[in-house]
Protein backbone atom coordinates (compact mmCIF):
# COMPACT_ATOMS: atom_id res chain seq x y z
CA UNK A 1 0.00 0.00 0.00
CA UNK A 2 2.79 2.39 0.88
CA UNK A 3 4.46 1.71 -2.46
CA UNK A 4 1.18 2.32 -4.25
CA UNK A 5 0.68 5.62 -2.48
CA UNK A 6 4.21 6.66 -3.30
CA UNK A 7 3.73 5.77 -6.94
CA UNK A 8 0.41 7.62 -7.08
CA UNK A 9 1.86 10.73 -5.54
CA UNK A 10 4.90 10.59 -7.82
CA UNK A 11 2.71 10.21 -10.91
CA UNK A 12 0.57 13.18 -9.92
CA UNK A 13 3.58 15.32 -9.13
CA UNK A 14 5.28 14.30 -12.38
CA UNK A 15 2.21 15.20 -14.40
CA UNK A 16 1.89 18.49 -12.55
CA UNK A 17 5.56 19.29 -13.12
CA UNK A 18 5.22 18.68 -16.85
CA UNK A 19 2.39 21.21 -16.95
CA UNK A 20 4.34 23.49 -14.67
CA UNK A 21 7.27 23.53 -17.08
CA UNK A 22 5.03 25.29 -19.57
CA UNK A 23 2.93 27.59 -17.41
CA UNK A 24 5.57 28.31 -14.77
CA UNK A 25 8.79 29.29 -16.43
CA UNK A 26 11.39 31.84 -15.37
CA UNK A 27 11.51 34.24 -18.30
CA UNK A 28 15.03 35.65 -18.83
CA UNK A 29 13.93 39.20 -19.70
CA UNK A 30 11.93 39.67 -16.53
CA UNK A 31 13.59 42.10 -14.09
CA UNK A 32 13.93 40.56 -10.66
CA UNK A 33 14.33 41.61 -7.10
CA UNK A 34 17.17 40.36 -4.96
CA UNK A 35 15.17 37.30 -3.96
CA UNK A 36 14.60 36.33 -7.58
CA UNK A 37 10.95 37.32 -7.78
CA UNK A 38 9.68 39.37 -10.72
CA UNK A 39 10.14 43.06 -10.04
CA UNK A 40 6.72 44.31 -11.03
CA UNK A 41 7.52 47.94 -10.22
CA UNK A 42 10.64 48.07 -12.40
CA UNK A 43 10.48 50.60 -15.24
CA UNK A 44 8.40 49.65 -18.26
CA UNK A 45 10.56 48.10 -20.98
CA UNK A 46 11.12 49.95 -24.21
CA UNK A 47 11.53 48.89 -27.81
CA UNK A 48 14.57 49.56 -29.95
CA UNK A 49 12.66 52.56 -31.31
CA UNK A 50 12.35 53.95 -27.79
CA UNK A 51 8.62 53.37 -27.40
CA UNK A 52 7.15 51.59 -24.38
CA UNK A 53 6.89 47.87 -25.02
CA UNK A 54 3.46 46.56 -24.05
CA UNK A 55 4.46 42.94 -24.68
CA UNK A 56 3.58 40.48 -21.97
CA UNK A 57 0.73 38.43 -20.57
CA UNK A 58 -1.94 40.48 -18.84
CA UNK A 59 -5.11 40.08 -16.84
CA UNK A 60 -7.45 42.83 -15.81
CA UNK A 61 -7.72 43.92 -12.19
CA UNK A 62 -11.12 42.90 -10.85
CA UNK A 63 -13.55 45.76 -10.39
CA UNK A 64 -14.52 46.59 -6.84
CA UNK A 65 -18.24 46.58 -7.57
CA UNK A 66 -20.70 44.94 -9.94
CA UNK A 67 -23.74 46.77 -11.25
CA UNK A 68 -25.76 43.65 -12.00
CA UNK A 69 -27.77 41.64 -9.50
CA UNK A 70 -27.08 38.49 -11.55
CA UNK A 71 -23.32 38.97 -11.35
CA UNK A 72 -22.67 39.59 -15.04
CA UNK A 73 -19.97 42.17 -15.67
CA UNK A 74 -21.18 45.63 -16.60
CA UNK A 75 -19.33 48.49 -18.33
CA UNK A 76 -20.35 50.62 -15.36
CA UNK A 77 -18.08 48.49 -13.15
CA UNK A 78 -15.13 50.20 -14.82
CA UNK A 79 -16.55 53.72 -14.68
CA UNK A 80 -16.54 56.25 -11.84
CA UNK A 81 -19.13 55.96 -9.10
CA UNK A 82 -22.34 57.61 -10.21
CA UNK A 83 -21.46 57.50 -13.89
CA UNK A 84 -24.25 56.88 -16.33
CA UNK A 85 -24.42 55.44 -19.81
CA UNK A 86 -27.05 57.40 -21.68
CA UNK A 87 -28.76 55.17 -24.20
CA UNK A 88 -31.21 55.94 -26.95
CA UNK A 89 -34.67 54.37 -26.40
CA UNK A 90 -34.22 51.35 -28.70
CA UNK A 91 -30.80 50.62 -27.25
CA UNK A 92 -32.09 50.88 -23.70
CA UNK A 93 -34.97 48.51 -24.46
CA UNK A 94 -32.57 45.95 -25.91
CA UNK A 95 -30.20 46.38 -22.98
CA UNK A 96 -32.93 45.92 -20.38
CA UNK A 97 -34.20 42.84 -22.20
CA UNK A 98 -30.75 41.27 -22.21
CA UNK A 99 -30.16 42.23 -18.59
CA UNK A 100 -33.49 41.54 -16.93
CA UNK A 101 -35.24 39.00 -19.14
CA UNK A 102 -32.38 37.01 -20.67
CA UNK A 103 -30.23 37.43 -17.55
CA UNK A 104 -27.20 37.60 -19.81
CA UNK A 105 -28.22 34.49 -21.69
CA UNK A 106 -27.56 34.35 -25.41
CA UNK A 107 -24.44 36.44 -25.35
CA UNK A 108 -22.05 35.54 -28.18
CA UNK A 109 -19.35 33.98 -26.01
CA UNK A 110 -21.94 31.44 -24.90
CA UNK A 111 -21.47 29.91 -28.35
CA UNK A 112 -17.73 30.55 -28.34
CA UNK A 113 -17.98 33.67 -30.48
CA UNK A 114 -15.77 36.68 -29.68
CA UNK A 115 -16.27 39.03 -26.75
CA UNK A 116 -14.87 41.79 -29.02
CA UNK A 117 -13.99 45.28 -27.70
CA UNK A 118 -14.00 46.15 -24.85
CA UNK A 119 -15.69 43.01 -23.49
CA UNK A 120 -12.70 40.77 -24.28
CA UNK A 121 -10.70 42.62 -21.61
CA UNK A 122 -13.37 42.54 -18.89
CA UNK A 123 -13.53 38.87 -17.80
CA UNK A 124 -10.71 37.40 -15.69
CA UNK A 125 -9.04 35.73 -18.65
CA UNK A 126 -5.48 36.34 -19.73
CA UNK A 127 -4.18 37.69 -23.00
CA UNK A 128 -0.75 38.13 -24.52
CA UNK A 129 0.45 41.31 -26.22
CA UNK A 130 3.08 40.83 -28.91
CA UNK A 131 4.45 44.19 -30.03
CA UNK A 132 6.65 44.16 -33.12
CA UNK A 133 7.30 46.78 -35.82
CA UNK A 134 4.22 47.56 -37.94
CA UNK A 135 1.81 45.45 -35.89
CA UNK A 136 0.79 44.73 -32.32
CA UNK A 137 -1.01 41.44 -31.84
CA UNK A 138 -3.24 40.49 -28.93
CA UNK A 139 -3.60 36.77 -28.35
CA UNK A 140 -6.52 35.87 -26.12
CA UNK A 141 -6.17 32.57 -24.31
CA UNK A 142 -9.92 32.03 -24.26
CA UNK A 143 -10.93 30.24 -27.46
CA UNK A 144 -7.52 31.03 -29.06
CA UNK A 145 -8.93 34.28 -30.45
CA UNK A 146 -6.70 37.13 -31.61
CA UNK A 147 -6.83 40.70 -32.82
CA UNK A 148 -4.22 42.71 -34.68
CA UNK A 149 -3.50 46.41 -34.51
CA UNK A 150 -1.70 47.71 -37.58
CA UNK A 151 0.91 50.36 -36.92
CA UNK A 152 2.37 50.75 -40.41
CA UNK A 153 0.70 54.10 -40.98
CA UNK A 154 -2.31 52.89 -42.93
CA UNK A 155 -5.73 54.46 -42.45
CA UNK A 156 -8.88 52.67 -41.32
CA UNK A 157 -10.68 50.98 -44.21
CA UNK A 158 -13.70 52.70 -45.71
CA UNK A 159 -16.92 50.65 -45.69
CA UNK A 160 -15.26 47.31 -44.93
CA UNK A 161 -16.98 43.99 -44.44
CA UNK A 162 -18.26 44.22 -40.85
CA UNK A 163 -16.12 42.12 -38.52
CA UNK A 164 -16.33 40.80 -34.96
CA UNK A 165 -13.10 42.54 -33.94
CA UNK A 166 -13.41 45.40 -36.39
CA UNK A 167 -10.31 46.89 -38.01
CA UNK A 168 -7.67 48.44 -35.74
CA UNK A 169 -4.84 50.89 -36.33
CA UNK A 170 -2.45 52.19 -33.70
CA UNK A 171 -0.19 55.18 -33.19
CA UNK A 172 1.91 56.58 -30.35
CA UNK A 173 0.94 59.72 -28.49
CA UNK A 174 4.01 60.16 -26.32
CA UNK A 175 4.12 57.07 -24.15
CA UNK A 176 0.49 56.18 -24.84
CA UNK A 177 -0.48 53.66 -27.51
CA UNK A 178 -3.67 54.91 -29.11
CA UNK A 179 -5.75 52.29 -30.90
CA UNK A 180 -8.69 53.23 -33.07
CA UNK A 181 -11.10 50.57 -34.26
CA UNK A 182 -14.12 50.66 -36.56
CA UNK A 183 -15.81 48.33 -39.03
CA UNK A 184 -17.52 46.19 -36.40
CA UNK A 185 -20.47 43.95 -37.00
CA UNK A 186 -23.33 44.56 -34.57
CA UNK A 187 -23.43 41.09 -33.04
CA UNK A 188 -21.03 41.41 -30.11
CA UNK A 189 -22.09 42.75 -26.72
CA UNK A 190 -20.01 45.52 -25.14
CA UNK A 191 -20.20 43.66 -21.82
CA UNK A 192 -21.69 40.50 -20.34
CA UNK A 193 -24.74 42.39 -19.11
CA UNK A 194 -25.75 43.29 -22.64
CA UNK A 195 -24.90 46.85 -23.63
CA UNK A 196 -25.48 46.81 -27.39
CA UNK A 197 -23.72 48.53 -30.25
CA UNK A 198 -24.32 49.18 -33.91
CA UNK A 199 -22.09 48.79 -36.93
CA UNK A 200 -21.12 52.44 -36.58
CA UNK A 201 -19.30 51.79 -33.31
CA UNK A 202 -15.88 53.38 -33.04
CA UNK A 203 -13.63 52.58 -30.11
CA UNK A 204 -10.52 54.44 -29.01
CA UNK A 205 -8.22 52.65 -26.59
CA UNK A 206 -5.37 54.47 -24.91
CA UNK A 207 -2.91 51.92 -23.50
CA UNK A 208 -0.26 53.06 -21.04
CA UNK A 209 2.26 50.73 -19.44
CA UNK A 210 2.79 52.26 -16.04
CA UNK A 211 5.73 50.05 -15.07
CA UNK A 212 6.88 46.51 -15.70
CA UNK A 213 3.94 44.89 -13.96
CA UNK A 214 1.07 47.29 -14.55
CA UNK A 215 -0.85 48.63 -17.53
CA UNK A 216 -3.96 50.72 -17.95
CA UNK A 217 -6.26 51.52 -20.81
CA UNK A 218 -8.99 54.06 -21.24
CA UNK A 219 -11.59 52.89 -23.72
CA UNK A 220 -13.94 55.40 -25.26
CA UNK A 221 -17.15 54.07 -26.79
CA UNK A 222 -18.54 56.23 -29.57
CA UNK A 223 -21.74 54.90 -31.12
CA UNK A 224 -24.28 57.54 -32.09
CA UNK A 225 -26.76 54.88 -33.19
CA UNK A 226 -27.10 53.52 -29.66
CA UNK A 227 -25.83 56.18 -27.24
CA UNK A 228 -26.58 59.83 -26.63
CA UNK A 229 -22.94 60.63 -25.90
CA UNK A 230 -19.56 58.87 -25.96
CA UNK A 231 -18.39 57.45 -22.66
CA UNK A 232 -15.10 56.11 -21.31
CA UNK A 233 -14.15 53.26 -19.02
CA UNK A 234 -10.79 52.67 -17.38
CA UNK A 235 -9.39 49.14 -17.17
CA UNK A 236 -6.26 48.28 -15.22
CA UNK A 237 -4.16 45.20 -15.85
CA UNK A 238 -1.64 43.19 -13.86
CA UNK A 239 1.20 41.46 -15.66
CA UNK A 240 1.13 37.68 -15.29
CA UNK A 241 4.86 37.01 -14.96
CA UNK A 242 6.73 33.84 -15.76
CA UNK A 243 3.91 32.00 -17.47
CA UNK A 244 2.68 31.13 -20.93
CA UNK A 245 -0.66 30.85 -22.72
CA UNK A 246 -2.33 27.48 -23.02
CA UNK A 247 -4.40 26.16 -25.89
CA UNK A 248 -8.08 26.79 -25.32
CA UNK A 249 -10.31 25.42 -28.06
CA UNK A 250 -14.04 25.64 -27.45
CA UNK A 251 -14.63 22.02 -28.40
CA UNK A 252 -17.18 20.86 -25.84
CA UNK A 253 -19.82 23.58 -25.57
CA UNK A 254 -22.84 22.08 -23.80
CA UNK A 255 -24.35 25.02 -21.94
CA UNK A 256 -26.39 26.60 -24.70
CA UNK A 257 -28.96 23.79 -24.66
CA UNK A 258 -29.64 24.54 -20.98
CA UNK A 259 -29.76 28.33 -21.17
CA UNK A 260 -33.24 29.69 -20.56
CA UNK A 261 -33.86 32.77 -22.68
CA UNK A 262 -36.50 34.30 -20.45
CA UNK A 263 -37.52 34.58 -16.85
CA UNK B 1 -7.93 1.91 1.40
CA UNK B 2 -8.75 4.59 3.90
CA UNK B 3 -5.24 5.94 3.49
CA UNK B 4 -5.60 5.84 -0.27
CA UNK B 5 -8.80 7.81 -0.07
CA UNK B 6 -7.14 10.32 2.21
CA UNK B 7 -4.23 10.76 -0.20
CA UNK B 8 -6.60 11.24 -3.09
CA UNK B 9 -8.54 13.76 -1.05
CA UNK B 10 -5.43 15.72 -0.17
CA UNK B 11 -4.28 15.75 -3.80
CA UNK B 12 -7.65 16.90 -5.04
CA UNK B 13 -7.74 19.46 -2.26
CA UNK B 14 -4.43 20.93 -3.30
CA UNK B 15 -5.34 21.21 -6.93
CA UNK B 16 -8.94 22.28 -6.40
CA UNK B 17 -8.41 24.75 -3.66
CA UNK B 18 -7.76 27.96 -5.51
CA UNK B 19 -9.78 27.39 -8.62
CA UNK B 20 -11.64 30.48 -9.67
CA UNK B 21 -12.80 30.77 -13.19
CA UNK B 22 -14.77 32.73 -15.68
CA UNK B 23 -17.66 31.29 -17.61
CA UNK B 24 -18.23 31.82 -21.28
CA UNK B 25 -21.93 31.93 -20.43
CA UNK B 26 -24.17 33.64 -17.88
CA UNK B 27 -24.51 31.74 -14.61
CA UNK B 28 -27.93 33.26 -13.94
CA UNK B 29 -29.31 32.21 -17.33
CA UNK B 30 -28.47 28.57 -16.73
CA UNK B 31 -28.43 27.96 -12.97
CA UNK B 32 -30.67 28.90 -10.07
CA UNK B 33 -28.82 30.54 -7.20
CA UNK B 34 -31.87 29.84 -5.02
CA UNK B 35 -31.56 26.09 -5.54
CA UNK B 36 -28.38 24.90 -3.84
CA UNK B 37 -27.88 21.16 -3.81
CA UNK B 38 -25.55 18.62 -2.24
CA UNK B 39 -25.08 15.30 -4.01
CA UNK B 40 -22.89 12.27 -3.36
CA UNK B 41 -22.06 9.79 -6.08
CA UNK B 42 -19.52 7.78 -8.01
CA UNK B 43 -17.76 9.39 -10.95
CA UNK B 44 -18.49 7.65 -14.26
CA UNK B 45 -16.79 9.96 -16.78
CA UNK B 46 -14.59 13.05 -16.88
CA UNK B 47 -14.43 15.40 -19.88
CA UNK B 48 -11.24 17.41 -19.48
CA UNK B 49 -12.00 19.96 -22.18
CA UNK B 50 -12.89 23.58 -22.85
CA UNK B 51 -14.92 25.70 -22.41
CA UNK B 52 -15.64 23.68 -19.23
CA UNK B 53 -14.41 20.58 -17.52
CA UNK B 54 -17.39 18.33 -16.90
CA UNK B 55 -17.77 15.16 -14.98
CA UNK B 56 -20.60 12.73 -14.64
CA UNK B 57 -21.52 10.69 -11.58
CA UNK B 58 -24.08 8.10 -10.61
CA UNK B 59 -26.13 9.46 -7.73
CA UNK B 60 -28.57 7.41 -5.67
CA UNK B 61 -31.67 9.17 -4.39
CA UNK B 62 -33.54 8.43 -1.15
CA UNK B 63 -35.64 5.75 -2.88
CA UNK B 64 -32.50 3.97 -4.00
CA UNK B 65 -32.86 4.89 -7.64
CA UNK B 66 -29.57 5.64 -9.38
CA UNK B 67 -29.35 8.39 -11.97
CA UNK B 68 -26.42 9.87 -13.82
CA UNK B 69 -25.80 13.59 -13.12
CA UNK B 70 -23.65 16.11 -14.98
CA UNK B 71 -21.41 18.55 -13.09
CA UNK B 72 -19.81 21.67 -14.56
CA UNK B 73 -16.47 23.07 -13.38
CA UNK B 74 -14.30 25.89 -14.70
CA UNK B 75 -12.45 25.76 -18.01
CA UNK B 76 -9.84 23.09 -18.54
CA UNK B 77 -7.29 25.83 -19.09
CA UNK B 78 -8.03 27.60 -15.82
CA UNK B 79 -7.98 24.34 -13.86
CA UNK B 80 -4.60 23.36 -15.33
CA UNK B 81 -3.35 26.79 -14.38
CA UNK B 82 -4.52 26.12 -10.83
CA UNK B 83 -2.66 22.83 -10.69
CA UNK B 84 -5.32 20.33 -11.69
CA UNK B 85 -4.57 17.61 -14.16
CA UNK B 86 -6.80 15.36 -16.21
CA UNK B 87 -6.18 12.61 -13.68
CA UNK B 88 -7.20 14.65 -10.67
CA UNK B 89 -10.67 13.18 -10.86
CA UNK B 90 -11.25 9.70 -12.23
CA UNK B 91 -14.09 7.28 -12.89
CA UNK B 92 -14.92 5.25 -9.77
CA UNK B 93 -13.94 8.12 -7.43
CA UNK B 94 -16.61 8.72 -4.80
CA UNK B 95 -17.34 12.42 -4.52
CA UNK B 96 -19.59 14.86 -2.75
CA UNK B 97 -20.56 18.00 -4.61
CA UNK B 98 -22.06 21.25 -3.40
CA UNK B 99 -23.47 23.38 -6.18
CA UNK B 100 -26.51 24.85 -7.83
CA UNK B 101 -29.20 23.17 -9.91
CA UNK B 102 -29.88 24.02 -13.53
CA UNK B 103 -32.96 26.12 -14.11
CA UNK B 104 -34.29 23.82 -16.82
CA UNK B 105 -34.77 20.95 -14.38
CA UNK B 106 -32.19 18.67 -15.95
CA UNK B 107 -29.72 16.65 -13.89
CA UNK B 108 -27.07 19.32 -14.23
CA UNK B 109 -25.20 21.06 -11.42
CA UNK B 110 -22.77 23.96 -11.35
CA UNK B 111 -20.20 22.59 -8.91
CA UNK B 112 -18.98 25.05 -6.31
CA UNK B 113 -17.11 22.55 -4.19
CA UNK B 114 -16.13 18.93 -4.55
CA UNK B 115 -14.94 16.65 -1.80
CA UNK B 116 -13.59 13.17 -2.02
CA UNK B 117 -12.81 10.27 0.25
CA UNK B 118 -12.96 11.51 3.79
CA UNK B 119 -15.71 14.02 3.08
CA UNK B 120 -13.58 17.07 3.51
CA UNK B 121 -15.27 20.00 1.74
CA UNK B 122 -13.12 21.54 -0.95
CA UNK B 123 -13.71 24.60 -3.07
CA UNK B 124 -13.92 23.59 -6.69
CA UNK B 125 -14.40 26.94 -8.26
CA UNK B 126 -17.70 27.71 -9.84
CA UNK B 127 -17.62 28.29 -13.57
CA UNK B 128 -18.75 31.81 -12.85
CA UNK B 129 -16.76 34.40 -10.91
CA UNK B 130 -19.89 35.99 -9.51
CA UNK B 131 -21.67 32.79 -8.56
CA UNK B 132 -22.98 32.65 -5.01
CA UNK B 133 -20.88 30.74 -2.51
CA UNK B 134 -22.31 27.97 -0.42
Amino acid sequence: MRAFIGCLAACVLLTASVSAQWITVKLPRTPRTADGKPNLTAPAPRTAEGKPDLSGIWRRVAPTRNDNEDGNFNLLDWMPDGAQIRMKPDAEALYLHRRNVLKGGGRPSQECLPHSIPDSMLPPVIFKVVQVPDVTIILFEEFNHFRQILTDGRALPVDPQPAWWGYSIGRWDGNTFVVTTSGFNDRSWLDDTGHPHGEGLKTTERFRRIDFGHMETQVTIDDAQMYLAPFTLTIRFDLQPDTELLENICENEKDSEHIILGK
Amino acid sequence: MRTRALVASVIVGVVLGLSHAHAHHSFAAEYDSKKPVTLTGTVTKVEWLNPHVRFYADVKDEAGTVANWEFELGSGTSLVRQGWTRTSLKPSDVIKVDGFLARDGSRLVNAVSVSTGDGKKLFAGSSFEGAPKQ
